[in-house]
C-alpha cells in the first residue's frame, strides 16, 4: 500500500505544482504548531513577597513552576508542587516540604477567612517566619473555589494511598485516578528597575507672623503581608491614613475662620514605603533637611505625631524614643492626651511606652524613629503595644479588623488633644471634659467610606506606583483640605539600593489533568489486544464471505 | 523542474521532521507520554482501516487512487451540504434547554446527500458488487477520518491535559467505518434493478436508519441523558445491528443470483 501511496504522491508532484503547496505547507504548519492550552482549571495565584532590603534578600526567589501536584501526606515530595489548605497548614509541614526540596508550595486560603479565628491567629504568627529566610522554592497563595477544592481532594486521595496498596489496586488506581500538573504562565521574576515610591505632603499655614512652630502629622499608606497582592492592611495602616485625612478635614475647617485660626503650622505627610523601613519618610527628611535651604522641618518643629494602627482595641500607647522633657510641646501633648483620655473616654487605657532607638537592628521599629534619628521630637500613637506584633504585617488584616466606632473614638480623642495643644487650652483654664468638636463635626460616614475604599485594593509598596489610583485619590483628598499638596518620589540608589522589588507577583496557574506514565503503556497494551481481536475477526468474516461466494 | 525541486525538498525535510518528532518524544515525561497518547489514539483509529484495506483484497486491485477519488467526492458532498445548511436553515434562537426536534430532523434529512454521493462513487467504478462497495466505503470513511478526527486528535491528544474523549473519538471512527460499509452496501442494493420485491421494504428501512442514525443518537442522548461511554455503546450496538441486517440481506442477494 505504501508503494501505491508514494506513486500517487509522485504523480501529484509531477503534475501540478500548486497542489503540493496546498497539501504540504498546511501539513508542515500543523506539525510545528504550538500546543494550545486547555486546562482542567485555571486560577489566579499570588506569589509570596520577594524583595531585598538594605542588601538582604527576603522571601521566595522563584516564580515559574511546572510540576505535578501532591499533598503533604505523600511520601515523595521532591520536585513536586505541594498543595496545602490553610486549615492543615503548620510550620512543620511547610518545613518538611522545603527540606524534601519540593518544587513549589501552593497554599489554599478559604473564601471566608473570618470563620476560623484559630487558624488565622496561627497563620499570622507564621507569616514573618516564612518571610524571614530566603527560599528558592516559589510559594503561592490561591483563593479557594469549588474546582480547586475538588482538585485538592483528588490529589489528597491519590497522595495518601501511594504507599499502601497491592498491585491490583495500583493498576486500577492508575486507570481511574487523575493526577494534576500545575503550570504557571508567566516568566521568571526579575528586579523592577526604577520603581518610585510616592509620598504626599500638604500643609495648613498658621497665623500670626513668621517662624511659627510646626506640628507634623504622619501616616504611611502602604500595607504588608506575606503576599503583596493579598495585603489589604485595614488596621495597619488604613486606619492611620483615614484618621489623618479626617484630622486634615477638621483642622482645615477650623483654620478657615479667623477666630479659630491658630498659631501653629500643620504639616501632613502621607508616606509610602512605610513597611520597608520607612523609605518615604527617610528620603523626605533628607531632602527637606539636607538639600533645601528653607523648609518647615528645619525651623521650629514642635513635634511629629505618627499614626500607626489605631482602628481597634481599647488602649492607646504613645511610643517614644526619649521621654519628653517638661515644658516642651511634646510634653504638652502627652499631658493633653492623658487628660482627654481620662476625662472624656474612660474606657481607653492610655500609656507611654519608652523604647530607645536601636540602630543595630535590621529595621527601625516605629516611624517616629526616623525623625528621632534627625533629632526631631517625635512619637507614634498606636493601639499596639509593640512594633513586633504580627497584626502589623499580615494578609489577614482585612476590613473586619477595623472597628469603626473605636476608630472614630480614637480620632476624636486625638483631635481634641491636638486642639488643646494648639489653642493652649489647659493654660487658659479649660476643663478636662470640654468638647471642642461637636457631634456634627465628626463625620463617621466619611471615615467609614475612606476605610472601605482603602481596604478595597491591595496597597503593597510594590503595587502602588506613581500613576496608581491610590496615590491620585489621596492627592485629590488632601488637595480638598490642604494647601501646597506635593508629591515626593523615592527611587532606590543605583549602586547601593536600599530596597529592590521584584515582579511576577500575580500569576495565572493552570491545573492540567494528567495520567501517570504506566497508564499510557496499559492503554497501548489494551489497544494492541483490541486490534488483534479485530484483525482476527475481520479475517474470519472475509474467509467466510469468500468461501460462501461462488 | 520546479516541481521536482519541491519533491527533493520535501524528501530531504522528512528526516528533519522525524527528528522534530523524536525531539518531542525525548522532552520530558509529560511531553513524551502525551505524544505516546496521541500515537495510541491514532493507532486505535487508523489500524482497523488499514486491516480492512488489506484483508478485503482491495490492494490486489490497485484501488488506492479510486479510494482517494471517493474521498474527494466525500469532501465535495460535505461542502455542498454545509452550503445548503447555511443558506436554508437559520440559527436556532430558542431556549437553551429545549431541543429543536423538527429543526434537527430537517438537518438530518440533508444527510441524504451522503447517499447520493456514495451512489455516484459506486456508479463510476466498474467491477463486482463487493469491490464497488468496499472502495466507496473505504474512501469515504478514510476521508471522514482525516477531516474530522485527525486534526482534533493531533491538536488535543498531544496536549498535557488528558481527556477520555480522544479514546472515544477513535472508537467512534471504528464504528463509522462499519457504518459506512453498511451504508454503501444498502445503497448498492437499493439501486440494483434485480432486487426482489420482498427486499424492497427492508432495504428502504435500513436506508432510512442509516441516514437518521446520527439524529436518533442525539435524541437518545438528550432524552435519556446518557453519559459519553454509554452513548458510545448505544451507537456501537445500533451500528452493529444495522450492519448485520445489511450483511445478511447482501449475502442473501448475492447468493440468490
Amino acid at each position: 500500500m505504501f508503494e501505491e501511496a508514494s506513486e500517487v504522491f509522485d504523480n501529484m508532484f509531477k503534475s501540478s505544482f500548486p497542489l503540493t503547496f496546498i497539501v504540504f505547507i498546511p501539513a508542515v504548519l500543523i506539525l510545528v504548531s504550538p500546543l494550545p492550552a486547555e486546562a482542567a482549571h485555571e486560577f489566579t495565584v499570588y506569589r509570596m513577597q520577594q524583595y531585598d532590603l538594605q542588601g538582604q534578600p527576603y522571601g521566595t526567589r522563584n516564580a515559574i513552576l511546572n510540576t505535578e501536584a501532591r499533598t503533604v501526606e505523600a511520601e515523595v515530595l521532591s520536585r513536586r508542587c505541594v498543595i496545602m489548605r490553610l486549615v492543615d497548614f503548620s510550620y512543620e509541614r511547610y518545613q518538611k516540604a522545603l527540606r524534601q526540596s519540593a518544587g513549589a508550595v501552593v497554599i489554599i486560603l478559604p473564601k471566608n477567612m473570618s470563620t476560623m479565628p484559630q487558624d488565622i491567629v496561627q497563620f499570622m504568627e507564621l507569616e514573618p517566619e516564612m518571610l524571614a529566610t530566603e527560599t528558592i522554592v516559589p510559594v503561592y497563595f490561591a483563593l479557594e473555589d469549588d474546582e480547586l477544592l475538588s482538585i485538592y481532594t483528588q490529589t489528597l486521595t491519590s497522595s495518601s494511598s501511594q504507599g499502601s496498596s497491592s498491585a491490583a489496586e495500583v493498576l486500577i488506581h492508575t486507570a481511574t485516578a487523575n493526577g494534576f500538573q500545575m503550570v504557571t504562565s508567566g516568566a521568571q521574576s526579575k528586579a523592577v528597575s526604577d520603581w518610585a515610591i510616592t509620598s504626599l505632603e500638604g500643609r495648613l499655614a498658621g497665623t500670626g507672623g513668621e517662624d511659627l512652630p510646626t506640628i507634623v502629622l504622619v501616616a504611611h499608606y502602604d500595607s504588608f503581608g506575606v503576599a503583596p497582592w493579598l495585603s489589604y492592611g485595614a488596621d495597619s495602616n488604613g486606619s492611620g491614613v483615614s484618621m489623618l485625612l479626617e484630622l486634615a478635614r477638621l483642622f482645615s475647617r477650623l483654620y478657615t475662620y479667623k477666630r479659630t485660626h491658630a498659631g501653629y503650622n500643620l504639616l501632613f505627610f502621607v508616606s509610602g514605603g512605610g513597611k520597608f523601613n520607612y523609605q518615604g519618610t527617610k528620603r523626605w527628611l533628607e531632602d527637606n533637611l539636607d538639600h533645601t535651604d528653607s523648609s518647615l522641618l528645619q525651623d521650629n518643629v514642635a513635634f511629629v505625631l505618627c499614626l500607626d494602627t489605631l482602628g481597634n482595641g481599647d488602649s492607646l500607647h504613645l511610643h517614644v524614643s526619649k521621654p519628653p522633657k517638661e515644658g516642651t510641646a511634646q510634653y504638652a501633648l502627652l499631658k493633653e492626651l492623658e487628660t482627654v483620655a481620662s476625662n472624656q473616654y474612660p474606657e481607653v487605657k492610655f500609656s507611654m511606652v519608652h523604647k530607645k532607638i536601636n540602630l543595630a537592628d535590621d529595621t527601625l521599629a516605629w516611624e517616629h524613629e526616623r525623625f528621632g534619628i534627625r533629632r526631631l521630637p517625635a512619637f507614634t500613637l498606636s493601639h499596639l503595644n509593640s512594633h513586633r506584633e504580627v497584626q502589623r504585617s499580615s494578609i489577614m488584616d482585612v476590613r473586619p479588623h477595623v472597628d469603626l466606632r473605636k476608630l472614630s473614638r480614637n480620632t476624636k480623642l486625638i483631635a481634641e488633644s491636638l486642639a488643646r495643644v494648639i489653642y493652649n487650652l489647659t493654660e487658659k483654664g479649660a476643663p478636662g471634659d470640654l468638647q471642642i468638636f461637636t457631634e456634627q463635626m465628626m463625620q463617621e460616614e466619611q471615615l467609614s467610606s475612606v476605610v472601605d475604599w482603602l481596604t478595597a485594593q491591595p496597597r503593597a509598596a510594590q503595587l502602588v506606583d506613581k500613576d496608581s489610583s491610590v496615590v491620585s485619590t489621596l492627592e485629590y483628598h488632601l488637595g480638598r483640605y490642604l494647601k501646597d499638596v506635593r508629591r515626593h518620589y523615592v527611587k532606590a540608589d543605583k549602586r547601593d539600593p536600599e530596597f529592590v522589588f521584584y515582579d511576577q507577583l500575580k500569576q495565572t496557574m493552570n491545573a492540567y489533568r494528567v495520567k501517570p506514565a504506566i497508564f499510557d503503556l496499559l492503554l497501548a497494551f489494551c489497544i494492541a489486544a483490541y486490534l488483534g481481536v479485530i484483525y482476527l475477526s475481520i479475517q474470519k468474516v472475509v474467509e467466510r464471505l469468500y468461501a460462501k461466494s461462488p | 523542474m520546479l516541481a521536482s525541486n519541491i519533491n527533493v525538498t520535501v524528501r530531504l525535510s522528512a528526516p528533519m521532521l522525524l527528528k522534530l518528532v523524536g525531539g518531542f518524544a525525548s522532552v520530558g515525561l509529560p511531553g513524551n507520554m502525551t505524544l505516546f497518547h496521541f500515537g495510541n489514539c491514532f493507532a486505535l483509529a487508523y489500524f482497523p482501516y488499514f486491516i480492512t484495506y488489506k484483508c478485503s483484497g482491495l490492494s490486489e486491485y490497485n484501488a488506492f487512487w479510486r479510494c482517494v477519488q471517493a474521498g474527494a467526492t466525500y469532501l465535495f458532498v460535505q461542502l455542498c451540504k454545509m452550503l445548503f445548511l447555511a443558506t436554508f436553515f437559520p440559527t436556532w434562537e430558542g431556549g437553551a434547554g429545549v431541543y429543536d426536534f423538527v429543526g434537527e430532523f430537517m438537518k438530518a434529512t440533508v444527510d441524504l446527500a451522503d447517499l447520493l454521493g456514495l451512489h455516484l462513487v459506486m456508479s463510476r467504478n466498474a467491477g463486482k458488487g463487493e469491490y464497488k462497495i468496499m472502495v466507496a466505503a473505504m474512501g469515504w470513511a478514510t476521508a471522514e477520518l482525516v477531516m474530522s478526527r485527525c486534526i482534533p486528535l493531533w491538536v488535543g491528544a498531544r496536549g498535557i491535559e488528558f481527556d477520555w474523549k480522544y479514546i472515544q473519538m477513535s472508537f467512534d471512527s471504528n464504528i463509522s467505518l462499519v457504518h459506512y460499509i453498511a451504508m454503501a452496501a444498502v445503497v448498492w442494493m437499493f439501486t440494483r434493478y434485480d432486487l426482489p420485491k420482498s427486499f424492497r421494504l427492508p432495504v428502504t428501512v435500513l436506508l432510512g436508519l442509516c441516514v437518521y442514525k446520527a439524529f436518533l443518537m442525539e435524541l437518545f442522548v438528550h432524552v435519556f441523558l446518557l453519559g459519553s461511554w454509554t452513548a458510545l455503546l448505544v451507537k456501537a450496538v445500533l451500528t452493529g445491528s444495522i450492519s448485520l441486517c445489511s450483511l445478511f440481506l447482501f449475502v442473501t442477494l448475492v447468493h440468490s443470483n
